[in-house]
């Protein structure tokens, strides 16, 4: 494994080497054509990059060089020079040492020394003559000129997905071949299988950890976006930026994009009160924003924290009542959690009265939306007037995740394991029916129970009354977590936990949201993925 | 190749292009889809049924790796009683949509044919102005008798014509 520091260091690499080619060539359509702005902007640009690149590198002598090309360039740019007469063999000269430069680093070799391009640098930004020293080796240096590949290739996250897909189909019949290797019990066939199992479990890790980027790669494009939100909206805030060297896929990375954008600005527009407010708070006048990552298992927590007012669980528990989300003697019993759970309802954030009254609220349930099109999850914690903290739960990987399977009616179903809390077997006698709908207690809590395959058929209508009568035997449920909402759901049988590859459900049939996805079993069997959130909202939607 | 079709063939077909169908046949009428968004003919895979959608849509199906929907056009256009099942093995002819595939299942396998453009007759005006959002019958064809009713699958396959379901929460 290399160490964070190498892999900088060869990105690094990679940007300068591209970078200098580019030079080189724009510098020779310049000499052609003095008047190529096109060239001269683009010289102009990237001597800027690859000074903001060496300098945070901790390369100065690069950023020396680069920084006072780029102020030759922007005179030339600003016709307060022209690239003629000498400027331009110091300039040539000066993409030349940049070369050398960046080499140096690559080959960890002394730096070649620039006291004299830095001296006529200077002395051209002063409008003086520079002193050119005709280089002798000129022959020397073409014989010695080298050409450099760069290490690194950039690829398109297409290509990747492309690989991924295929990679989750060897996967998929990998699974068969075991299966068949134990069922037709033959020892070379299990050997080979095993070692097929072996390989495409490496395959898959190599695939996946070739599309992991770093979170600092969306975290760095804050601080910009902070300074402009806070700005707009006259608050002081300060960022701080935690665990941006956690890895995440880059897919998930991009969904997560706009969800982290709204909480961020959320969070500055709403959350963190005006200096004054603060002051009168007894709290330091610029708000503290903090957007940290860290891995917990499997999983990636990206965390938006914020020292601001706070959500007021009582507001949001009356608004909650008036949208006719829950009966009022059911609410008074809830607690904070499951009060704040309705800021993620649709409908609910679209109030606007609540972002005046609790200051939160604004299309969180789109957020909410994007966390569950990744199968994760989206928790929040506040104190009234401490701060707000919003918890995306991500998995560091989309191609694989942990499912339940089970059996309904004789077809194979999975349900992942981010959204299972539970499994149990309940005797009749442990269930009861409570307006109509069935209820148990587990682990202190009652949890509703509906029968799945009721669900999945009802029509259009609320779904029928349960009739205890119905109940025969064990009944096998499994308790479903969404949004702090538990769900008991009968299924006919349990039959394993397993790693699965979600393939997304294909057009028209991607209106149906119940279904998360499919994938397919060993068995060659398409089995359907449930989809939680769709299906605790059906029920919420059909109860009788 | 031209070069081997008899005389009195060429002449007909000179001036009058080809279109190729596959023909296959719905209730008790023939039906014929462009090759050319027909991707592929194969004996239909497994079927797995996928609750909340209507009963013209079979399912879903892995048809090498791509998880495609099959559905039942007999079905969708009532064109047999809902009490006939579907026998053992059917065929399900892969349709390439705008940007998806689907399955269509059918009985008996389907047919290539090839027919000019011209013996092609615009479908009855009252047939078009019955169902004002489905044109897709581009049209009738007459062949020895045969009559072939030609569908632009890229017409009936919108989403919204194929799904008019919606059975959403």
């Amino acid at each position: 494994m290399k160490s964070r520091e190498q892999e900088y260091r060869e990105i690094f690499m990679s940007e300068a080497l591209e970078y200098y080619d580019a030079m080189s060539r724009h510098i020779s359509e310049l000499e052609k054509n003095p008047e190529d702005t096109a060239a001269l902007n683009e010289l102009f640009r990237l001597m800027h990059n690859l000074k903001s690149n060496a300098r945070a590198m901790g390369y100065n002598q690069i950023g020396e060089v680069s920084h006072e090309m780029e102020t030759i360039f922007g005179l030339i740019r600003d016709k307060e020079k022209s690239f003629a007469g000498t400027v331009v063999p110091v300039l040539f000269t000066g993409v030349d040492t940049l070369g050398a430069m960046i080499r140096a680093v690559g080959e960890d070799a002394e730096m070649p020394p620039t006291e004299d391009l830095l001296a006529n640098l200077d002395r051209l930004v002063q409008g003086e003559e520079p002193i050119l020293i005709i280089a002798e080796s000129d022959t020397d240096e073409e014989a010695g000129r080298k050409l450099e590949l760069s290490d690194l290739v950039y690829i398109q996250i297409k290509k990747l997905d492309h690989l991924l897909n295929l990679v989750g189909e060897l996967i998929i019949d990998r699974d068969r071949i075991m299966t068949l290797g134990r069922e037709i019990g033959h020892p070379a066939l299990q050997a080979a299988a095993s070692h097929l199992f072996r390989i495409t479990d490496e395959l898959q890790y190599s695939v996946m950890d070739a599309r992991l980027v770093n979170v600092g790669s969306l975290f760095n494009k804050f601080p910009r976006v902070v300074r402009d939100v806070a700005a707009s909206e006259q608050k002081e805030v300060t960022l701080r930026l935690e665990g941006q060297d956690i890895q995440i896929d880059r897919n998930i990375l991009q969904i997560i994009t706009d969800a982290l954008l709204h909480l961020v600005r959320n969070a500055i527009a709403h959350g963190i009160e005006t200096p004054q407010e603060r002051q009168k708070a007894n709290k330091s006048p610029a708000g503290r924003l903090t957007l940290s990552a860290q891995t917990e298992r499997d999983d990636v927590l990206i965390r938006v924290a914020d020292d601001g007012r706070g959500i007021d669980v009582e507001s949001v528990r009356r608004k909650a009542i008036e949208r006719g989300l829950v009966r009022a003697e059911v609410a008074a019993n809830l607690d904070a959690n499951a009060v704040r759970a309705f800021l993620f309802e649709p409908g609910f954030s679209m109030a606007k009265e609540v972002t005046e009254i609790s200051g939160r609220g604004v299309g969180l349930d789109v957020v909410k939306l994007a966390i569950d099109s990744l199968g994760g999850q989206l928790r929040v914690e506040s104190e009234l007037g401490q701060g707000t903290i919003f918890t995306l739960v991500l998995p560091t990987s989309i191609a694989v995740k942990g499912a339940l399977l089970f059996e309904l009616e004789e077809r194979s179903y999975a349900i992942p394991l981010m959204h299972t809390d539970s499994v149990v077997a309940l005797e009749p006698e442990e269930l009861h029916v409570v307006g109509g709908t069935l209820m148990a207690r587990i682990q202190e809590e009652n949890v509703p129970i509906v029968n799945l395959k009721t669900l999945l058929h009802s029509g259009d209508g609320p779904l029928p009354a349960a009739i205890h009568e119905d109940l025969v035997g064990r009944q096998r449920i499994i308790i479903v977590d969404y949004n702090n909402r538990k769900l008991g759901l009968i299924v006919d049988r349990f039959l394993r936990q397993q790693d699965i590859v979600i393939k997304p459900v294909s057009k028209p049939l991607d209106t149906i949201d119940l279904f998360g996805g499919v994938t397919l079993l060993g068995s060659g069997h398409v089995c359907l993925v449930l989809d939680v959130p769709a299906l605790t909202r059906l029920f919420l939607a059909k109860r009788p | 190749m031209p070069e081997i079709e008899s005389n009195s063939e060429k002449k007909v077909i000179k001036q009058q292009a080809l279109i190729q169908l596959i023909v296959f046949r719905l209730g008790r009428e023939e039906y014929g889809i462009r090759i050319e968004q027909v991707k592929e003919v194969t004996i239909t895979p497994e079927i797995a049924r996928m609750p909340k959608t209507p009963p013209f849509v079979k399912g879903i199906a892995n048809l090498r790796g791509d998880i495609i929907a099959i559905i039942d056009l007999e079905e969708r256009f009532q064109l047999r009683s809902t009490a006939e099942a579907l026998p053992a093995i059917t065929y399900t002819l892969a349709i390439e949509a705008k940007d998806y595939t689907i399955g269509l299942v059918v009985r008996e396998v389907p047919q290539p044919l090839s027919i000019p453009v011209s013996i092609i007759e615009k479908a009855p005006e009252f047939i078009q102005d019955a169902n004002i959002q489905d044109k897709y019958i581009e049209g009738i064809a007459k062949l020895d008798g045969r009559i072939i009713i030609v569908l632009d699958m890229l017409k009936l396959l919108t989403p919204t014509e194929i799904m008019q379901l919606q059975p959403k929460a």
